[in-house]
């Protein structure tokens, strides 16, 4: 085996682990409202929530590889590049991960490849208005459309079923929320596993492994639906129940508004090319639900600190790739890559070990939130 | 800034996203009246057939709509 082989094993295991926490970290989207109005149990959750994430992945090919074609010019991307955004990518999704923020896994890895290539190829390699008009844009837009979608939705349910009985009304939301939360996790597979399949792509075209004009290979594929659905299997916790029991209490009525609002959103938008976050929607939902309800409480400074890790993404992502691509490029060659990797492998294992010490798990995940993410711990008795 | 957003595809977005997500989440809400109705105990006897056909039309639609919508 050579250097190149090596080194190309290397890109692809590190994007398929960022691929991984891609899963875990955005599980909360679809099912986080579901989990917090206990329509499902947490664990037959995360499982619905897998399967269609991996049915999701094969639906459609259209947006793999755009995530680098109109944000940084293909020309100045080699295998090294590829692999420091995808570093700069998953250190922030841990990150946020660790701290139960639900932060766009897009923006990171946009963030990530476009610091890299900035301090590889210098700013003439970026694509400023592909950033300001696929990304910027759209970042602000799509939790304000979600906010508008959702609060009108949770309103009119509210509206039309003031004399149901509450019987009829919980059952009958519940499994509309299992519904459109279905949808939410198709939609997430078919957006977001793709991004992972465009860069595993990127990664094979700049080694010459495929030619320019070959598509996706089919075990690309395979591999990204089959990690991105292992990741959302795992679940991560932390972020569900920042979303779910954090942002605002959600009844299954404002559950079943927001789903539906974030399925709606994301579908238009991708039916008409609009690149979004899934996180920016469904975030965007959630605080709508809170505002349709009459008197509901939204905690609006944890709604701030959400906001305030979206701001953060690009830039933190980009100065972590861009670091990434320096340490690597220092020590030079095939053992520069590698001993980014083992950093970034050091990093990953230290935020494990930490969140273990404060576990949130399908266990803990519904309890009453205390302004903490880790629920204080039962007295043993 | 027309420069770098579609304006068009914006207000199509919004628009879609209204009539799909809380157009068809108040028509789901309207399924469950009518099968409140339908499964009421004090209701006439008009009352029940009557629900029944607004639940049953209302679930359709919150059915075919997605998947039209997806075309």
């Amino acid at each position: 085996m050579d250097a190149n082989t090596v080194l190309l094993g290397v890109v692809v295991a590190t994007a398929l682990t960022f691929d991984f926490t891609n899963g875990f970290h955005d599980t909360a989207n679809a099912m986080a409202t579901s989990i917090a109005t206990r329509a499902l149990p947490p664990r037959v959750a995360v499982a619905l929530s897998a399967m269609l994430n991996f049915v999701g992945a094969f639906l459609s090919l259209k947006v793999a590889a755009t995530i680098a074609n109109g944000i940084v010019d293909s020309g100045a991307i080699t295998l090294t590049v590829v692999f420091a955004g995808l570093v700069g990518g998953l250190a922030w999704n841990l990150l946020t991960w660790y701290f139960g923020i639900p932060s766009s896994s897009s923006h990171a890895l946009i963030g990530g490849v476009v610091g890299a290539t900035l301090i590889a190829a210098g700013a003439s390699a970026v694509k400023g208005a592909g950033i300001v008009s696929k990304v910027l844009i759209p970042a602000v837009l799509a939790p304000v459309f979600a906010i508008v979608v959702a609060t009108i939705g949770t309103y009119l349910v509210y509206r039309i079923t003031a004399n149901v009985p509450d019987r009829v009304r919980t059952r009958g939301f519940r499994l509309g929320q299992i519904g459109s939360a279905s949808l939410v996790s198709l939609a997430h597979g078919t957006n977001d596993a793709q991004k992972t399949m465009g860069v595993i792509t990127l990664a094979l075209i700049a080694d010459h492994s495929i030619g320019k004009g070959d598509g996706t290979p089919f075990w690309v594929i395979v591999a990204c639906a089959f990690v991105i659905a292992l990741g959302t299997y795992i679940g991560g916790w932390r972020v569900i129940r920042t979303l779910g029991k954090g942002l605002t209490e959600i009844e299954s009525p404002q559950g079943f508004a927001a789903e539906a609002s974030s399925a709606a959103v994301i579908f238009a938008a991708s039916h008409f090319g609009f690149p979004l976050s899934t996180t920016h929607v469904c975030s965007g939902s959630i605080m709508g639900a809170g505002v349709g309800k009459r008197l509901a409480e939204v905690r609006w400074g944890l709604a701030g600190r959400m906001v305030t890790a979206w701001v953060c993404t690009l830039p933190a992502a980009a100065l972590v790739g861009a670091g990434a691509w320096k340490g690597a490029d220092l020590i030079g060659g095939t053992s520069g890559v590698a001993a980014v990797f083992v950093v970034a492998v050091a990093f990953a294992a230290g935020l494990y070990l930490a969140a273990r010490r404060q576990p949130v798990n399908h266990a803990n995940v519904n309890d009453e939130w205390t302004g903490k993410l880790a629920p204080a711990k039962e007295p043993v008795a | 800034m027309s420069h770098f957003v579609d304006v068009d595809a914006l207000w199509k977005v919004l628009v879609a996203g209204l009539l799909g997500g809380a157009g068809l989440a108040a028509v789901y809400a309207l399924g469950l009246v009518g099968l409140s109705a339908y499964t009421a105990e004090d209701t006439g006897s008009a009352a029940r057939p009557v629900g029944l056909a607004v639940a049953a039309a209302c679930l359709l639609i919150v059915l075919v709509g997605p998947v039209s919508g997806s075309m």
